[in-house]
């Protein structure tokens, strides 16, 4: 694929997002959507760790929520401008997360996904009962400054430019995600995600490309929570806590991981859905619940999965070369 | 000191008997059921109900029956059909389950909490050791001795017993010994779902009801399969007494740290031992 195939759909969806963005004046559709996004920008992270590592993490939240609590932390020191604190919270959580992935990820299968259960639960337990810092379960406030990256913040809070900036920063990470994935390390995460065995007779040293792909999921991931801290100027331990993991799991799952997007379709789907459903929202969780089981069931590779064949089949009857089926390339885990 | 020892062993009890049912369906589907705890208190609501309109004995012997029904059912028509599919894919499906017992238990039974009281003729308390304790508890740290035993003997000493072991090691050669490994595996995994409806029932009286109940003790429930090692009933007895003495030691000497004590036991077992205290396999 040339880079051109990435760069002009990039440009595309920024020049679109702005458009949208500046045209539609209903200020509760742009709020959704600027949520959506927000999400989309977590499964894309969450997603990356199952698409290239083949792991699944039932703890993100806590890279999300944390996120949030490092900018309201260090803002509340006051020590140093608020672009930096954004960049420390992501930067920090990334350098821990490689840390913490040369460990955790060691633990092989479903044993990895209940570690994960642990420790993000051993976070948002201790967000909720640490009075001093965090404010406990009330949460806390964030202060943002008047000014951010040169832009009044009171502008960049209303609707339109919310949703413009957090939609580039979606459009961005998955075009960088790309980048970095067609290169030789992307290649060699899929090598060890396979078969770690092989890979290793290979000569492929393969701990630390994994740690590296669960650091970038963790930055990825808490990308989306600088974003909501900033839009809801507020942080609680809610966004800690397991069932938000979950839900974003599930984002990945009905998106599907075979393509980088996936997820964050996944993410907006939920949210338009969540949405339509209205009324019925407070059953959303059998709703949910129940789409989820019947995705994974009959379409395993989720709604990207879904749409990619789609488009391959369609290129493959316009060739002529009749409707070849895909090298279905089954993620093998070894127990 | 004493009565805290005794509250340990009580939720160590309660414990037993959640992850005894969470370690046998693991043996023999390899699947973790996220949706244990939601079965939990599943059983604990049904068990609320049937024993507001009659008595506690028989909720105590109906609800963990209807349970053992639905898990037969979700072995049949789920984990049976999914068994070629990766572990986590139906994990993933375990989840989707868990949301839809929760918005169930939420639809019928509302989201405030409920309360059911103890049996009369276990509604008194008992002097032990020179302190009152509620004889309801005896009788939990009771019910949860009786399953591990009753389990442990049952594993060991009958054939049924003997075919789970085989199956859980390896299912294909078991099957090829002509055992019946579907109508195995739909006998165990009724009975896990039994345990969690027992365990709710059991639960019930000295826990209140609330939605929130299934994942505190979900989460609990995987600490201890996880340090327990997956899978290992033995593992998981130990490491579910162990935790219910952490959780109860832990709130009265250690305020600050005893949320986070089992979390980072769990975190400290798997990262010396991935598979578990007596785990051999994962």
């Amino acid at each position: 694929m040339s880079i051109t195939r990435l760069l002009v759909p990039a440009a595309i969806a920024l020049a679109a997002g702005g458009v949208f963005a500046a045209s539609v004046g209903s200020s509760t559709v742009l709020s959704l959507l600027t949520q959506a996004t927000i999400y989309a920008i977590f499964a894309t992270g969450l997603g990356v760790l199952l698409r290239q590592n083949g792991m699944v993490s039932f703890g993100h939240a806590t890279f999300f929520g944390t996120a949030g609590y490092v900018v309201g932390i260090l803002l509340q020191t006051k020590a140093m401008p608020a672009e930096a604190a954004m960049l420390i919270a992501v930067l920090g959580i990334a350098f821990c997360a490689f840390l913490l992935g040369l460990v955790v990820v060691r633990v092989p299968g479903i044993a990895f996904g209940m570690l994960t259960l642990a420790v993000g639960q051993m976070f948002f337990l201790t967000a909720s009962r640490s009075r001093g810092l965090t404010g406990g379960a009330d949460g806390m406030n964030i202060d943002w400054p008047s000014t951010l990256f040169g832009a009044e913040v009171s502008a960049l809070l209303k609707p339109g430019p919310m949703f413009a900036l957090c939609w580039s920063a979606l459009v961005l990470i998955l075009l960088a995600l790309a980048l970095l994935l067609r290169s030789r390390f992307g290649a060699v995460t899929e090598a060890v995600r396979d078969n770690e065995e092989r890979a290793r007779f290979i000569g492929i040293r393969t701990l630390v490309p994994r740690a590296l792909i669960f650091a970038l999921s963790a930055a990825v991931t808490a990308v989306g929570g600088v974003l909501a801290s900033l839009n809801t100027g507020f942080v609680s331990p809610e966004t800690l806590h397991w069932s938000v993991s979950g839900v974003a799991l599930m984002m990945v799952v009905v998106g599907g991981t075979r393509a980088l997007w996936g997820p964050a379709l996944g993410a907006i789907v939920y949210f338009l859905v969540k949405d339509v459903l209205g009324d019925y929202a407070n059953h959303w969780m059998a709703i949910f619940g129940i789409g989820l089981i019947v995705v994974i069931v009959f379409a395993p590779h989720g709604i990207s999965g879904a749409l990619l064949r789609l488009a391959s089949g369609r290129a493959a009857a316009k060739s002529g070369a009749g409707t070849a089926p895909l090298p279905l390339t089954d993620r093998s885990h070894h127990e | 000191m004493f009565i805290h020892v005794f509250n340990g062993l009580v939720y160590g009890a309660l414990l037993i008997v959640m992850c005894s049912g969470l370690a046998l369906i693991y043996g023999l589907r390899r699947v973790v059921n996220f949706a244990h705890g939601s079965l939990y208190m599943l059983g604990a609501y049904l068990g609320y109900t049937i024993a507001t309109q009659t008595n506690f004995w028989v909720a105590l012997i109906a609800a963990p029956a209807i349970m053992a029904l639905l898990g037969v059912l979700l072995d049949r028509f789920g984990f049976r059909l999914l068994q070629d599919r990766e572990p986590l894919t139906v994990v993933l499906v375990t989840f989707g389950l868990l949301l839809v017992i929760e918005d169930v238990v939420q639809t019928v039974w509302g989201k405030g909490n409920l309360s059911l009281q103890a049996p009369a003729l276990l509604n008194t308390s008992i002097e032990l050791f020179g302190t009152a304790v509620p004889a309801y508890r005896i009788a939990v740290i009771v019910v949860g001795a009786a399953v591990a035993l009753g389990l442990s003997l049952w594993l060991r000493y009958s054939n049924i017993g003997l075919f789970v072991r085989a199956a859980s090691t390896d299912p294909t050669t078991t099957a090829m010994q002509g055992v019946n490994t579907d109508l195995l595996s739909a006998g165990v995994v009724g009975l896990g779902t039994a345990l969690a409806g027992l365990a709710g029932v059991v639960a019930a009286p000295f826990l209140a009801l609330s939605p929130s109940m299934s994942s505190d003790v979900l989460i609990d429930s995987f600490v201890v399969v996880v340090i327990g090692g997956l899978g290992s009933l033995a593992g998981a007895f130990i490491a579910a007494v162990l935790l219910g003495m952490m959780q109860t030691l832990g709130a009265v000497y250690l305020p600050d740290a005893a949320a986070v004590l089992p979390f980072a036991l769990m975190v400290a077992v798997l990262l010396w031992k991935p598979a578990g205290l007596a785990g051999s396999r994962t």
